[in-house]
Parts: C-alpha cells; sequence; structure tokens
C-alpha cells in the first residue's frame, strides 16, 4: 500500500490527510485533476488568491476526515475532491461580484451538474477507470467545504 | 614417569564426572494434534468456503501442548500468556479490517479439543475468525571446556560454564470458525544465546524461554500483517476460490477486485471547464 495515499493508517500517519490528495492512480488521473484544479484559481478574482491558496492548505485534511469513515480497507488518491472545493469557492466569490455573476453562476451550474450526475449514478461521471472507483462523496464533501470556505468572514467588533 | 599415568586417570575421571552432558529441552505445542487427533478424520471444510464480513472479530489463542494446555504445563506463566497475545493485539488495533482482538487463555482449549472446542470458545467470545498460535521452542545446554571447574562448587557458582541456546518458532494459523476454512498461516522466530553458570542454569533457561516467545511473538505480529495482505491480494485477483471478503459497504472483494478509491475528473469535464475558462478570459479582454 502506498505511504502518501489516504488510507485509515492516516490516524497513525497524519500526512496521509494531506498527500492523499497528491497522489493518484496514473498520469491521466493527474492531468485531469490538475486541470480541474487550475482553471478556479484562474478565473479566481485576484484579492481571492490568499483565500484560495489558505483552502489549499486547509481544506485537505478536513475533507480527508470525513472521507475516512468511507473507505474502510481501501485507499483513496486523488485531488478532485480539493477541485470540487475550489470550484464551489470560487463560484461562489465570482457570484457575488458585480460583472462576473454569469461566470460564477455558470461554475457553480457545471458543479452542480457533476454533483447530480454521480449522485443520481453512484459512481463517476463517463469515467470508468482500470483498478479504482470514484467516490462521489469525496466531490460532495469537497463542494460542502468549499461553499463553507468562500463564506465572508465575520467582521471584528470596532472598539468604541 | 610412574605418576604420568595416574595424573591422565585423575584427569579423565574429572572430566567425565565434572562435564556436563549437552541437554535439550523441548516444549512443543501442535495444531495438528490439536485440530485433527490422530483417532479422528480430518472434518471437511464447508465447500461453500468461507465469507468474511469486515471489520472482523479476531480471537487468538495458544493451542494446548501434549495433554493439557501450555498454563498447566507451566511452560507460560499465567499473567505471560496475555502478555504475548497482547503483542499481537496491538501490532492490529489499528487495522481498518478488524473490529476486535480478543485473546483466549489457552485453559479454554482442550487438548486434541478439535474444531468441536474451536467452535465452544468462538461461540463464548463471539468471534469471526480464530487464529490458534502452536509453539515450537527448543533450548539446548552445551558444557564448555572449563566446565569441569564445576566439581570445586565454588566454580558451579562463579564461572559460566553452560552455553544455551533458545530457539522458538511460532506458527499462526487463521480459521474461519464458520466454515471451518483455513485463511492463512505465518511464522514467527527468534534465537536468544547467552552463558550461565551451573547454579544459575535453570533460572537462565526460564528467561531465555520467555524472551524467546516474547520476541517470536513480535516477529510473528510483523509476518502476520504481510500475509493479510497477501491474503487479500489472492482473494481480491480470485485466487482464493474458498474465500470471499466483504467490505463495509457490503461490496465483494472479489467482485470487486480491490478497487481502490480516487476523485476524478472525467475528460468530458475537463473539456467543459477548459471550454468555460477560454470564454471567461476571452469576456475579460472585451
Amino acid at each position: 500500500m502506498d505511504a502518501f495515499a489516504l488510507t485509515a493508517e492516516a490516524l497513525r500517519e497524519p500526512w496521509r490527510l494531506w498527500t492523499g490528495h497528491l497522489v493518484h492512480f496514473g498520469w491521466e488521473h493527474a492531468l485531469a485533476n490538475a486541470v480541474a484544479l487550475a482553471v478556479p484559481w484562474i478565473l479566481a478574482p485576484p484579492g481571492d488568491r490568499r483565500r484560495l491558496a489558505l483552502a489549499l492548505l486547509v481544506l485537505p485534511p478536513l475533507l480527508s476526515l470525513l472521507l475516512l469513515p468511507s473507505l474502510g480497507a481501501s485507499e483513496y488518491r486523488g485531488a478532485s475532491g480539493l477541485a470540487c472545493a475550489l470550484w464551489a469557492l470560487v463560484g461562489l466569490r465570482l457570484a457575488g461580484r458585480q460583472g462576473s455573476l454569469p461566470l460564477g453562476l455558470l461554475m457553480l451550474g457545471g458543479l452542480l451538474l457533476k454533483l447530480g450526475a454521480e449522485t443520481v449514478l453512484g459512481r463517476g461521471f463517463l469515467l470508468h477507470p482500470e483498478g479504482w472507483r470514484t467516490l462521489p462523496a469525496a466531490h460532495l464533501w469537497g463542494a460542502l467545504l468549499g461553499f463553507a470556505s468562500a463564506l465572508p468572514p465575520r467582521p471584528r467588533p470596532h472598539p468604541a | 614417569m610412574p605418576c604420568r599415568p595416574l595424573l591422565a586417570a585423575t584427569l579423565a575421571l574429572m572430566a567425565a564426572v565434572g562435564c556436563n552432558t549437552p541437554e535439550t529441552h523441548v516444549r512443543r505445542s501442535s495444531l495438528m494434534d490439536y485440530l485433527y487427533p490422530k483417532e479422528k478424520a480430518a472434518p471437511v471444510p464447508n465447500p461453500a468456503g468461507a465469507r468474511l464480513k469486515l471489520p472482523l472479530k479476531l480471537g487468538i489463542a495458544f493451542v494446548p501442548g501434549g495433554n493439557a494446555s501450555w498454563r498447566v504445563q507451566n511452560l507460560l506463566a499465567p499473567g505471560q500468556e496475555k502478555q504475548l497475545l497482547d503483542v499481537v493485539k496491538q501490532s492490529f488495533k489499528d487495522r481498518p479490517w478488524i473490529s476486535e482482538i480478543k485473546p483466549v487463555p489457552s485453559a479454554y482449549l482442550r487438548s486434541s479439543g478439535g474444531f468441536e472446542n474451536m467452535d465452544q470458545v468462538a461461540r463464548m467470545y463471539g468471534v469471526d475468525v480464530m487464529a490458534l498460535v502452536s509453539v515450537d521452542q527448543v533450548q539446548n545446554t552445551d558444557p564448555r571446556w572449563y566446565s569441569f571447574t564445576y566439581l570445586s562448587i565454588v566454580g558451579a557458582y562463579v564461572l559460566p560454564g553452560d552455553a544455551n541456546d533458545t530457539n522458538t518458532l511460532i506458527d499462526a494459523a487463521v480459521y474461519d470458525v464458520a466454515s471451518h476454512t483455513f485463511l492463512l498461516r505465518a511464522p514467527g522466530q527468534s534465537q536468544v544465546k547467552g552463558s550461565s553458570t551451573w547454579a544459575n542454569r535453570e533460572k537462565q533457561l526460564r528467561e531465555h524461554s520467555a524472551k524467546g516467545l516474547q520476541l517470536a511473538m513480535a516477529d510473528l505480529a510483523k509476518n502476520l500483517d504481510a500475509e493479510v495482505g497477501a491474503f487479500k491480494a489472492e482473494v481480491a485477483r480470485g485466487e482464493r476460490k474458498d474465500v470471499d471478503v466483504v467490505d463495509r459497504q457490503g461490496v465483494s472483494l472479489r467482485q470487486s477486485g480491490g478497487r481502490n478509491f480516487g476523485g476524478s475528473t472525467s475528460w468530458i469535464e475537463v473539456l467543459g471547464a477548459l471550454v468555460l475558462l477560454g470564454f471567461a478570459l476571452r469576456f475579460r479582454r472585451a
């Protein structure tokens, strides 16, 4: 078993909580996920890049912990859960800005279409990989975490 | 020199009387004697094979040696048996495919008890699979050339004239309780060497026996982990026709081929994302 994949061993080997999203089942798998990550990064408003970078650091372990109960004795690899988080985050931020509402809605629509199709099919949309199965829960949890990250921070009370 | 034959005879007598002769202690318990007593025909396992539902409840026990349990034979101190079984328990406590490991006292296993006795114990502890541990420990004591000094009494208490070797081989065989199907086996071994005086020999042999068992159990735990991995791979490849493993989601390992999970993006989705990116960039420039 790979030392970096996300497995139940992550409770003893915590680096897996991050690295599970970096390792993949092959270059095709990695390339598709890299594109899915790059698109929201490019489209993000310049002022939101720091938020995105912070999300890329904080969301992987949270997502991993949410996925652990579904894994059983298997392992998980792939960045698409994170990609869904970024699509949700950037889509919501763009939809909330004047002038980028259509783009934000398009991103959110695309994301919801993917999540809906996977929920109905119970597997990856138009994807039948050899040796592993798509875990739709990763995309669903990723999107929810992304939506939560897009919420504006609570305003600090001004000193009187 | 008339004294010379006398001196030689005295030395030969001292050597014969004073030197120890090599001694061997054997402690053995046999899985075959326990599960397949000689007077009975070996029972046939259930032809339907084993269906293991993860996570498993595993019982682990030392099989009785000879005509008594290990504890009764005074081979293991009462507290030591649990200590040894805990070595395996600690190694496997975080494994996702195990929900519980229950050390079963060997006092509950009858000599030549067979599968009937194993079933009783498994029911009592509520376990799905049983790991039956058999032990083969051989202790050799070889006298060193200066062990004739034991004749002087003082030498027996001061000079370490005994070379003691303890070789331990432990074997764990794992059986499915419901179908009596043999699942896998793993070995563990150790070797402990030392020297002792005549007076301290028995004490050192006892200590080496305990240490040898401890080391062999640690080795067994390591090997068992590797064997479980190999076993799962065999089941996933369909090489074990008599066994299937069902995961927490109810998916058969034989059917899924042991496939893992991945977060995926299909090429259609990638294409859609790139088209969206192209439009967005063009829209921004405009």
